[in-house]
C-alpha cells in the first residue's frame, strides 16, 4: 500500500471562495467570479496572525487576573474583587452553580482557547500526524465558546448601571475589565484567523 | 441548477454537493462539518423573523429591564444604561465593546437579514447583496444577545442577596428578541441564500 497525503481541493486545482463557497477551477484566479471577493486557497498568513493574536492575548491575560475587575462599596465600605476573588465570594455566599458558570466562562474558556490554539499551531508547524477529525472538532469548540467569555463583562456593565447609589451601594469597574475584554476580543480574532484546513494539508490518514 | 463540485470549508475535501431534503443535514464525510441544512420556506421565514426582531428591538432597548431597590433608593436599568455608566467611569473601551455586541450588531444583523431576504423574496437583484451577505456572516458571532441574557441572570443572582429586584417590560421584550434571533439564525439557510443571490445577479 502506498502512502500519500490526503487529497484536498487545493491539490486537485480548486479554490473555494471564503465568502460565498463557490468553487473556482483554477489556482491562478484572484477574484471570485460569483461574489467578486478576492480568493486564496488558504486564509492568508493564517499562522502568523494567529500566533501574534495569541501572544497579545496571553500578555493581557496576566493584568486581567492580577488587577481588580470591580470594586463594590456597601454602606461606605469598599471592597475590590479580582476575577478569582469574585468567584470565591460567590462560593462563600453559597452560589456554587453561578460560581462554576463564571469560573468556566472567565477562567477556563480563555485559558482553553489559548492552549488549544497553541496546540493546533504546533500541530500545523511540526506537521504532526494526528487524529485530524478530533483536532478539527477542537477548533470548532474553540471558535464556538469564545463569545461566552463576554459573560463577565456584561455582568459588570449591568451591575455598574444598577448599583449606583452613591455611598450606600456602588459598583465600579476596575482596570482588569478592559484587559479581560481585550483578551476575549483578541482570542476571538485568533480563532477566526486560524485556518483548520492547514491541519489536513499534511495528514496521511484520518481517524 | 446546482454547482458540479464543492469543497468542505474546514478540511478542503472535494465533494459532489448532496441534495438533502428539508429537515435533513449534510455533513462532510471526512471532518464532519455541517455543509447544508435546508429549511422549509427559509427566505419567507427569515423575512418574517427579521421584521419581528426589528420591531422587538425598539422596546428591548428603550424600556427598563431590571430595577433594584436598596434602603428605599430605587434605580432602573435599560440595555443602554450599562454602556452609559461605563462611559461615565471612563471605561470607554469596555463601553464601546458592550455597545457593539449588545445593541449595535444585533440591530445591524437584523437589518441585513431583512434587506437580503426582502430582495430574495421579491426577486430583485441588487449589487449590494453580496456585500450584505458577507457582512452578515462575519458580524454574526459578534452579536451576543444570548451571552448578555446569561449576564443578566448572573447579575440578578448576585444582587438578589443585597437588594430587591423588579423586572420591567424591557426584559420581556429582550427575551422575545432573543427567541426571535435564535429562530432566525436557525432558519437562515446560507447555502440557499448564496445560491439564490448568485442566480439573481446572473439575470440581466
Amino acid at each position: 500500500m502506498t502512502i500519500k497525503p490526503l487529497n484536498t481541493a487545493q491539490k486537485q486545482g480548486f479554490i473555494r471562495c471564503h465568502e460565498c463557497g463557490n468553487l473556482i477551477k483554477s489556482l491562478a484566479e484572484t477574484l471570485c467570479p460569483v461574489c467578486g471577493h478576492s480568493v486564496t486557497s488558504r486564509k492568508p498568513h493564517s499562522v502568523q496572525h494567529t500566533i501574534a493574536l495569541i501572544i497579545s492575548a496571553l500578555c493581557l491575560y496576566i493584568p486581567a487576573n492580577i488587577f481588580p475587575i470591580m470594586s463594590v462599596t456597601q454602606l461606605g465600605v469598599a471592597e475590590t474583587h479580582t476575577i478569582i476573588g469574585g468567584i470565591v465570594a460567590l462560593i462563600h455566599s453559597d452560589m456554587l452553580p453561578i460560581a462554576l458558570l463564571v469560573l468556566v466562562a472567565s477562567i477556563l474558556v480563555p485559558l482553553m482557547k489559548l492552549l488549544g490554539l497553541s496546540l493546533l499551531l504546533l500541530c500545523v508547524h511540526y506537521q504532526w500526524q494526528v487524529n485530524a477529525r478530533l483536532f478539527t472538532r477542537l477548533y470548532r469548540v474553540i471558535a464556538f465558546v469564545g463569545r461566552w467569555s463576554m459573560l463577565d463583562i456584561f455582568m459588570i456593565s449591568i451591575l455598574v448601571a444598577l448599583v449606583d447609589l452613591g455611598g450606600v451601594a456602588q459598583v465600579i469597574a476596575g482596570p482588569a475589565a478592559t484587559a479581560f475584554a481585550a483578551v476575549v476580543v483578541l482570542t476571538m480574532f485568533a480563532a477566526k484567523s486560524f485556518d483548520p484546513r492547514l491541519i489536513w494539508d499534511h495528514q496521511f490518514s484520518y481517524e | 441548477m446546482s454547482p458540479r463540485y464543492e469543497a468542505c470549508p474546514e478540511c478542503d475535501l472535494l465533494l459532489k454537493p448532496a441534495a438533502p431534503e428539508h429537515g435533513e443535514k449534510a455533513h462532510c464525510p471526512r471532518c464532519g462539518y455541517l455543509l447544508q441544512r435546508p429549511r422549509k420556506h427559509s427566505i419567507e421565514r427569515t423575512l418574517a423573523l427579521s421584521l419581528a426582531g426589528l420591531i422587538l428591538i425598539v422596546p428591548a432597548n428603550l424600556l427598563p429591564m431590571v430595577g433594584i431597590k436598596i434602603f428605599g433608593n430605587s434605580h432602573d436599568g435599560t440595555l443602554w444604561s450599562g454602556v452609559l455608566a461605563l462611559l461615565k467611569e471612563d471605561m470607554w473601551a469596555v463601553a464601546v465593546l458592550v455597545l457593539i455586541s449588545s445593541v449595535l450588531l444585533p440591530l445591524v444583523n437584523l437589518g441585513l437579514a431583512f434587506l437580503i431576504s426582502f430582495h430574495l423574496f421579491i426577486q430583485k437583484a441588487n449589487f449590494h447583496l453580496f456585500h450584505w451577505m458577507r457582512w452578515l456572516q462575519h458580524l454574526n458571532e459578534w452579536a451576543m444577545l444570548e451571552v448578555y441574557a446569561l449576564g443578566i441572570i448572573v447579575a440578578c443572582v448576585k444582587l438578589a442577596g443585597m437588594a430587591e429586584l423588579r423586572f420591567g417590560f424591557g426584559l420581556y421584550a429582550f427575551i422575545a428578541l432573543l427567541i426571535v434571533n435564535t429562530l432566525l439564525s436557525n432558519e437562515l439557510d446560507s447555502y440557499l441564500f448564496w445560491r439564490r443571490i448568485a442566480q439573481l445577479s446572473k439575470k440581466p
